[in-house]
């Protein structure tokens, strides 16, 4: 019985005072038991129809027309007051952010508890009972002693677990999950997929499942519906349409995602980004026209139709057939230049944070202990692991942001470990560092030419003319029109402005410069573009580089050796492919078991082989 | 609960003892370095030079500053705060005789700023968006804009000249005599049974609590309505909506308690400007209190009075704040618990 | 044509609040041209005169006479330039010397910060009004010393507020960014910082000049500012409050003159939050 079916919905927004498409021609059934995909970029609309579902939408939207039948009612149309009662006790949530998603100022045992006293689930007792059984179905232990917890004093995959068993407490008919993995570390995010499969089969719960990770969802899901711009590109059987993929959309989401096993593969990066709700309107015909590398004239003559691939695959594409040919343009590894002479050299480094908690308790904590490594000329190192690993400590010791406890670090042939004055001028002009977040990388009020040139401006001498027309050869270099360099960082995407951060960098020529999770949080199709951008711009200028990731699949993508840290020391050091191939140590084949295989059709097993406690385990 | 907050209460109250060392340091310079002679203030009129010299030898007026500080701090820490050079009484029983009656004045107008601060800042967060949200918000401004001394003339000339309903001078009327006990008109007259004087003592404060109440509840308000934007803007009370809560509930259960958490932290420091804001509604109602005290004190030059009262002020507001504090302890727990 | 201006001119706040202070300060700059009457010459004959709408009033005296038969408008008229040098100068002193402590402590952090935080604990243990009267005992009275009272008792609120908006900017990557390429801590400060804190500092100010235009009323109420000499508002209500029976009027006007005052800094102070796009946390929103 499907549980769950949309038909022909559509959600319009009010925007810049006209009425905006946001999800147009929404389409598809979910039988009980199953799990249905939606997979896209930031700006799909995945998230709108999540809250379509529980009628919560933000104000300004509405939905147009269509129907969202649930259990043979439909939603859309049932009085507020009805459809409250289903919301927690049919229909359940999992939200992206679980450290936001509980009440700060009350227990976890009091936000179980109020959950289960709206579910009429018996006097005090009987419910605390149940809240035990409920965390422990989590796999979460001690659940005595979490229910007095506020929630800042969990991790964020116990929170997530907490969530989760409120959630399924209701033995929900229908169980949306919002990207439930995304704020998590890897480790962590294969068990919290986990855990919700396991629940998922156990009492039959039909779940929508929305992540923007294609691998994630052809292995978990039985079916996928890829978004582009709030309308459906194709739906289908997962294994489908990951193996056969019959949008150029989907075909490109996958050929831009690096791996982390077989044999390394160029990236291909769609041009430019999604249409926002802006843009959208204006467009005839296809929405993916713009970027799709197989575009025709008929395609932006009318908006494609609904096209039956196989039986249940369909697809937005009038030119299904072409999609296979579609593949990236080589990259010509042969081409970089060879690792040279040691430039950097970290000698066992070591940091220790100190907080004191009133007069008498102090604690320290070491973010970094005993880190030795050399980065060569020309090489490219990653760093690789999860938040608390002390990795990014390592970025901000090695360009001067922090002052190391020991340890020694040897720039160019100059041992700059004491700060001072000089040593500081010849790190600046050696070490540049790019940043995780380019919103708070780039001062807002500055203008794109003025924060490109800010080392011209320290160093002074210059003329405004002379920075401007450095500006734009900057600009040109990461792919930015030199008019780019009179706007203001607010008006750029965030690919763009990460770009301009590192144009800044690159600005004082260094030949070491660190990346701090310069990808993350961004889209795949612009990870993509961002990881090409870095790969041009080592053929031409030839530098060194210290990329710190989290993500395994992009640092074995760029690359020459690998470091793999977690809880402040180096536990794995060697080249990518050998580390990647034939992982030493427990923990990095721990991580590397933890990310979602290529190829959907081999069994993924997220557990690996065991590693001992403490990182892993779920601990109080 | 408890466990946690006590060691963090108990830091707030160590600091607030050096706090009001510092402070009384400071009082001390300035009041010393006054262009006058408190020697020659506490000698007969037709004393000789002689005597005025020997009166400051012995006063240790003739020693460095820090010197006499330590003096003075000696002196206080045995109770003794100095004899009044005007009413020529000891000046630690005219502040004892007086502070009841600006902390029953600050307490009762606290009240009142709450529970309109409270009341105004639901009000405008339920009629967010809405024609009443703006009209109540620009009559927030027009609150604010009207500190408490006006509001205290203004309801002079209402309710005590043009429509005389209510006393506007002192603390009872002028036939009753204070009854003995804690200084505290209200309990007082309670406890000895008297009704007509607390009657009498409650139609006293009317104005003078209001005047300063209503002055500082539109901070309250508008502190709490931002608030419960910010915390409305929150995961939590989304996914409450997911789960299927009530709007009421998630309100009261949900949202009110982390709002609350920086209106709190707000009032703090507004209460504490609140009881420095009862010298001037005391002045206006002639209220015998701490600050008519410290207005004639003033007038008359008179150094102890001056010195004492400046500190009672700062000793009333550190209690206060670190009440406040407390409360937000047990209220936050991520300060309380790690 | 509305659209040349910028947006924070098109807020019918700031209008409001820029009109009602530019009239004020026109009677300060102007006050002998525009005032009736010598502010002091006393008339005997004609003490407590009504406004000219009441019975037995003389057209002479548009708002009537005080107690020595003073012209309560040009009394009001001088008034406003006691009220608008304190304001203004006393806003700028608190705001400098909060302003310069507030980014010190934000963005060196460490002891600096901890010292300065002490500073404002000891300072907010003080009820503003006691402490700016105990400053006057020991200053003595005279405009200039107001105005050094305002500004010792003042600056901690701006320093409250900045500080935690300089932590907050202070810990962007860009400010991280800027040391990289080698600019030094006074140029981050000037460059990065105060341009981010200024429209905060602008908002503040505004609302401060409300304040110091109050603490003035206060302390001439209670006979610690300016000589008796100079009229001032709050004096005005200090003489008017022993007559109360006999001319409420005289009570009324004073009081909403300052009203009136602090409302337009006020209005200003909050039309220019909303339209400059302060981020204020709840608190500091006030």
């Amino acid at each position: 019985m499907d549980m769950l079916i949309a038909r022909d919905v559509s959600v319009t927004a009010s925007f810049d005072g006209g009425i905006v498409p946001v999800i147009q021609e929404l389409s598809f059934s979910l039988p009980a038991g199953r799990i249905l995909g939606l997979v896209g970029e930031s700006g799909a609309g995945k998230s709108m129809i999540g809250r379509t579902i529980a009628q919560l939408l933000p104000p300004g939207f509405s939905v147009a027309s269509g129907e969202l039948m649930f259990d043979g009612q439909d939603l859309i149309r049932l009085p507020a007051e009805t459809r409250r009662e289903l919301l927690g006790r049919d229909i359940a949530f999992v939200p992206q952010e679980p450290l936001s998603g509980l009440n700060p100022v009350l227990t976890i045992g009091r936000q179980i508890d109020e959950h289960l006293g709206r579910l009429n689930f018996g006097h005090a007792r009987l419910r605390r009972e149940r809240a035990l059984d409920m965390l422990n179905a989590v796999h979460l232990s001690h659940g005595a002693d979490l229910l007095d917890k506020y929630p800042h004093q969990l991790s964020g995959g116990m929170c997530q677990r907490v969530l989760i068993a409120m959630a399924f407490a209701s033995k929900p008919k229908l169980l949306v999950a919002d990207e439930p993995t995304t704020a998590l570390d890897v480790t962590i995010q294969a068990r919290i997929v986990e855990l919700i499969a396991e629940l998922q089969s156990r009492e039959k719960t039909a779940v929508v499942f929305i992540t923007h990770d294609l691998r994630l969802a052809a292995q978990i899901c039985d079916n996928i519906m890829v978004l582009y711009a709030g309308r459906p590109a194709e739906v289908g059987p997962a294994r489908d349409i990951f193996s056969n993929p019959a949008h150029p959309y989907t075909r490109c989401l996958q050929l831009s995602n690096p791996t982390v096993s077989g044999p390394r593969r160029d990236l291909y990066a769609l041009p430019e980004r999604m249409p926002g709700l802006s843009a959208i309107k204006g467009i005839v015909g296809c929405l993916f026209a713009a970027r799709c590398p197989n575009v025709i004239e008929a395609c932006t003559k009318a908006l494609p139709p609904f096209i039956d691939i196989e039986p249940g695959h369909v697809a937005t594409c009038i030119r299904p057939e072409a999609t296979k040919a579609i593949a990236p343009p080589g990259l010509q590894r042969a081409e970089l230049p060879q690792a040279g002479q040691p430039l950097l050299e970290a000698k066992g480094l070591t940091k220790i944070f100190k907080s004191s908690h009133g007069f008498f308790r102090r604690t320290a904590f070491a973010a970094v202990k005993d880190v030795s490594f050399t980065l060569n000329e020309g090489e490219f190192v990653g760093i690789v692991g999860e938040s608390g690993s002390g990795k990014s400590t390592v970025a901000r010791l090695l360009c001067g942001l922090e002052k190391s406890g020991e340890g020694a670090i040897v720039i160019a042939d100059r041992d700059v470990t004491d700060g001072g004055a000089v040593s500081r001028q010849h790190q600046r002009t050696h070490v540049q560092m790019v940043f995780q977040d380019p919103q708070s990388a780039l001062n807002p009020r500055r203008r794109v030419g003025s924060i490109v040139t800010q080392a011209m401006e320290a160093a002074g001498g210059s003329t405004s003319a002379e920075r401007l027309s450095r500006a734009e050869a900057l600009l040109s270099e990461i792919g930015l029109p030199p008019e780019a360099a009179l706007r203001f960082p607010a008006q750029l995407s965030g690919g763009q402005r990460q770009r301009v951060s590192i144009a800044r960098a690159l600005c004082v020529a260094p030949n070491i410069l660190i990346a701090d999770e310069i990808v993350s949080g961004l889209d795949v199709s612009v990870q993509a573009q961002l990881l090409n951008l870095l790969m041009a711009l080592r053929r031409r200028r030839s530098f060194s580089m210290l990329f710190i990731s989290h993500d395994l699949s992009v640092v074995r993508y760029l690359c020459d050796r690998v470091l793999v840290m977690r809880l402040g020391e180096v536990v794995e050091s060697g080249p990518t492919e050998q580390v990647f191939a034939s992982p030493s140590h427990a923990y990095t084949r721990a991580l590397l078991a933890a990310v979602p295989p290529d190829d959907p059709t081999v069994i993924w097993n997220p557990r690996g082989a065991e590693v001992a406690a403490p990182v892993l385990t779920a601990t109080l | 609960m408890m466990t946690g907050v006590l060691p963090l209460v108990g830091r707030r109250l160590v600091a607030s003892v050096f706090i009001l060392l510092i402070v009384s340091f400071l009082l001390f310079v300035v009041l010393h370095v006054l262009p006058v002679d408190p020697a020659a203030m506490s000698v007969p009129p037709n004393a000789t030079l002689a005597e005025i010299e020997a009166k400051r030898v012995e006063m240790g007026l003739d020693r460095p500053l820090y010197v006499q500080y330590g003096i003075w701090l000696g002196q206080v820490a045995h109770g003794d705060f100095g004899t009044s050079i005007h009413f020529r009484r000891g000046v630690l029983g005219l502040v004892m005789a007086t502070l009841p009656a600006t902390i029953e004045l600050a307490l009762l107008s606290m009240i009142v700023a709450t529970v309109l601060g409270l009341a105004g800042g639901l009000l405008l967060f339920h009629t967010r968006g809405t024609r009443t949200e703006k009209a109540i918000d620009f009559g927030s401004i027009l609150l604010l804009s009207t500190p408490e001394f006006l509001w205290a003339l203004f309801f002079i000339l209402m309710f005590g000249v043009a429509l005389p309903l209510l006393p506007f001078t002192g603390r009872l009327d002028p036939n009753m005599s204070l009854p003995a006990g804690t200084g505290f008109l209200l309990f007082d007259s309670l406890y000895a049974g008297r009704p007509d004087i607390f009657w009498s003592a409650v139609r006293h404060l009317i104005m003078p609590s209001l005047a300063l109440g209503i002055a500082f509840s539109p901070t309250i308000m508008r502190v709490l309505r931002s608030s419960f934007l910010d915390v409305y803007q929150e995961d939590y009370i989304h996914l409450a909506r997911l789960r299927g809560l009530s709007e009421r509930r998630i309100l009261l259960r949900h949202a009110l308690k982390n709002a609350i958490l920086p209106t709190l932290s707000l009032m703090g420091v507004q209460f504490g400007f609140l009881f420095g804001g009862t010298l001037l509604v005391e002045v206006i109602y002639s209220y015998p209190g701490l600050g008519n005290l410290m207005v004639d004190a003033v007038r008359n030059a008179d150094l102890p009075i001056i010195q004492a009262v400046g500190l009672a002020y700062c000793v009333v507001v550190l209690m206060i704040n670190t009440i406040v504090d407390s409360l937000y302890l047990v209220l936050n727990p991520k300060l309380r618990l790690r | 044509m509305r659209n040349i201006l910028p947006p924070w001119l098109r807020s019918a706040r700031v209008i409001i609040g820029l009109s009602i202070i530019a009239v004020i300060a026109l009677c300060a700059v102007f006050a002998p041209l525009l005032a009736p009457h010598d502010p002091n010459e006393q008339n005997l004959l004609t003490t407590f005169l009504p406004p000219v709408w009441a019975q037995g009033a003389d057209s002479a005296y548009l708002l009537g006479t005080d107690s020595l038969g003073r012209d309560v408008l040009s009394r009001l008229i001088y008034g406003a330039r006691v009220a608008m040098m304190v304001a203004v100068i006393a806003s700028f002193g608190a705001m400098v010397i909060g302003a310069t402590l507030a980014y010190l402590a934000g963005y060196f952090g460490g002891r600096i910060d901890s010292l300065i935080g002490r500073a404002v604990d000891v300072w907010m243990s003080f009820p503003p009004v006691i402490m700016s009267l105990i400053l006057m005992v020991g200053l003595g009275v005279g405009l200039r010393n107001v105005i050094l009272a305002i500004v010792i008792v003042d600056w901690t609120r701006f320093c409250r507020v900045l500080r935690s908006e300089v932590l907050v900017v202070a810990s962007k990557d860009y400010i991280a960014a800027a040391r990289l390429v080698g600019f030094s801590h006074w140029r981050i400060i000037t460059r990065e910082i105060i341009p981010a804190s200024l429209p905060l500092l602008i908002t503040l100010v505004s609302l401060e000049m409300g304040i110091a235009v109050i603490v003035e009323a206060v302390l001439s109420f209670v006979g610690l500012s300016v000589s008796s000499q100079t009229p001032a508002w709050g004096q005005m209500i200090a003489d008017a409050r022993q007559y109360i029976y006999d001319s409420p009027w005289n009570l009324l006007f004073p009081a909403l003159t300052i009203f009136f005052a602090v409302f337009g800094f006020n209005m200003l102070g909050d039309g220019l939050r909303r339209t400059l796009d302060v981020r204020l946390t709840a608190v500091q929103r006030v």
